[in-house]
């Protein structure tokens, strides 16, 4: 087993990583900028060393610092976390030149898997289903050709791209030169990487993504379902559950399946998810996310396990903890992202001192977080403040534990999303289930619009 | 004056010292005439501002009496997460350094990166130890202009 393990990290996904490295007795080493001196991560670690201002690219994406501060402090191990260093193939790489375990999959896979376009072709040749769609464009002249044999409407979309950049929805062929260039632009700035290739735009449709983890013995199960449709303008999720509500048992199944076809055809040997779309009853691989997320603990409280202790226990080498038989969906989970952020202004970060950071508790709520009442947030980063997750026996038990959750929620001193979620939980469209990726954002600006 | 009251007056001027995150403090009142230096060597140096020059004029203690003007003095801080080594031979507090003299180098994934003086001068404080881990923007050496 690992002894020691830095974690490139910060935030509320810091603070999870130490909590299951010091269950598993080993050390946690903390790396923490100039603005994160006061934070909560730093304290709960054995050790922290400073890397780098504020700003992320010279303190969080400070490779050399961060690689250096893990050799003097004796770590055998790098956890990513999620964002930031997470899905560099290169700092998986340099870990290993530096005799330190990346606690992710291997640098191959992160490459691959980051590069969409092979990671069509790679899924495509294991038989999971991808949107229609193309390799790699080189001219207007191809685009053109291929969006009228695949049918308006399109979405080109950057092989590098992330986080909705570098993507243009395309309605029909007047609008497809205006957008090839915008968006191949988009692309070199964010990505320095402008290859675009086109997939067909689907009509509404859900985010549903599978839960995997392998070991390096070869096994590759499935931890299930989440329905992470709740998402804002930016796609960023807001709002997402497990089991996925309005899901029959043949496409809930088909998920599963080709989740772990996929993961088998990488060989895969960490935590990962699988995105897809789902339109109709229809499902299309989006991407693969070779970290743990945002939204994992929504699938531990449901299925029983700890996916980051998982992590590591793989990287250290040892077989998965659990097999396929041994995983049991029980009840449901929703969790619900505390951000500092103001909804009715396109959900604009909002910086600031917390004067009050009371969170929730009680039977069946988890809350995973970093805030605390003083804590001033720095401008450079997430606004993520807490993951307020509820389990219930059934759905309906989770919501209605949510939403008194969110009641007992107090946060002062920013502007939260609190008050949006508990909105979200009381609005019949959710309570039925099943609604698509461009539900939030409609909600919101109606929320907004009545100043409730 | 007694004892007691002047091991007060001493302790309360270091106190000052620390609190104001100055390196020498000198105040003299009535007969008496006290300088508190520090020397300090703590794992993480206070976060003297900025790093250039920090002159500490005139500050004011709380009965009254006025502090000794400060030259100016800078700090050299690490940019590398890493181990120190002094350079040799090894500077001491005390000492008159010219400019462009390597104090020290942060060796970080096998590169010595280089600290240097800006400018000739005496070296106010050593913080670090040969061989001791140092972080981004730890002090290593207060350097006062001459």
């Amino acid at each position: 087993m690992l002894r020691k393990i830095l974690i490139a990290n910060r935030g509320e996904i810091a603070v999870r990583v130490i909590r299951a490295a010091h269950e598993l007795g080993i050390e946690a080493v903390a790396i923490f900028s100039e603005a994160d001196r006061e934070a909560l991560h730093v304290r709960n670690a054995d050790e922290a060393y400073c890397v780098g201002p504020g700003p992320v690219a010279r303190s969080y994406l400070n490779i050399p610092n961060i690689v250096s501060a893990a050799l003097i402090s004796g770590a055998d191990a790098i956890h990513p976390g999620y964002g930031f260093l997470a899905e560099n193939a290169r700092f998986a790489d340099i870990c290993a030149d530096h005799g330190l375990t990346f606690i992710g999959p291997t640098p191959d896979v992160i490459q691959k898997m980051g590069d969409k376009a092979t990671a069509r072709a790679i899924m495509h040749d294991a038989k999971v289903p991808t949107t229609p769609g193309t390799g790699i464009l080189n001219s207007v002249a191809e685009a053109t050709a291929a969006a009228r044999k695949i049918g308006y409407p399109v979405m080109l979309k950057a092989t590098a791209g992330g986080g909705g950049k570098g993507m243009r929805a395309v309605r029909g062929p007047a609008e497809l030169e205006h957008a090839f260039a915008t968006a191949q632009a988009e692309a070199e700035a964010n990505f320095k990487d402008g290859r675009l290739y086109l997939e067909k735009l689907l009509d509404r449709p859900r985010h549903i993504e599978v839960q995997i983890v392998g070991d390096t013995f070869g096994n590759v199960v499935h931890v299930g379902e989440r329905d992470c449709s709740m998402q804002k303008p930016s796609h960023q999720k807001l709002i997402e559950e497990a089991p996925a509500p309005a899901l029959s048992k043949g496409v809930r199944s088909r998920l599963h399946d080709v989740a772990i076809a996929a993961g088998r055809a990488v060989k895969y040997t960490s935590a990962g998810t699988l995105e897809f779309l789902l339109s109709g009853d229809d499902v299309f691989f989006m991407e693969m996310n070779t970290r743990i997320q945002v939204e994992h603990p929504v699938t531990e409280v449901v299925y029983g396990v700890d996916l980051v202790r998982e992590q590591i226990r793989v990287a250290s080498g040892e077989k998965l903890s659990f097999g396929q038989r041994d995983l049991v969906a029980r009840g449901h989970a929703i969790e619900c992202r505390i951000n500092a952020e103001e909804p009715a202004q396109n959900f604009a970060p909002a910086a600031g001192t917390l004067s009050e950071a009371t969170l929730p508790g009680g039977y069946g709520i988890r809350v995973d977080s970093h805030a605390y009442a003083g804590l001033q947030i720095p401008p450079y980063y997430d606004s993520l403040l807490a993951k307020v997750v509820a389990h219930g026996s059934t759905r309906h038990e989770a919501i209605v534990r949510m939403e008194c959750a969110l009641r007992e929620t107090h946060i002062a001193g920013v502007n939260t999303t609190v008050d949006l979620c508990l909105a979200v939980m009381r609005d019949e469209g959710f309570r039925a289930g099943g609604v698509p990726i461009d539900y939030l954002p409609n909600f919101a600006a109606a929320v907004a619009a009545t100043g409730s | 004056m007694n004892w007691d009251q002047t091991l007060e007056r001493i302790r309360r001027a270091a106190e000052f010292c620390v609190e104001a995150g100055l390196l020498r403090f000198r105040i003299e009142q009535d007969d008496l005439e006290i300088e508190v230096r520090r020397i300090a060597r703590p794992v993480r140096p206070p976060a003297i501002s900025a790093g250039v020059a920090v002159p500490a004029n005139g500050v004011s203690t709380s009965n009254g009496a006025v502090a000794h003007d400060e030259p100016a003095h800078a700090v050299l801080k690490a940019e590398f997460v890493g181990i120190v080594r002094l350079s040799r031979p090894a500077v001491a507090e005390g000492a008159v350094i010219a400019e462009d003299r390597e104090l020290a180098y942060v060796e970080s994934l096998g590169i010595r990166n280089p600290i240097r003086s800006h400018r000739p001068g005496r070296v106010l404080a050593v913080y670090v130890n040969d061989g001791e881990p140092v972080e981004f923007g730890q002090a290593l050496f207060a350097i006062e202009e001459v």
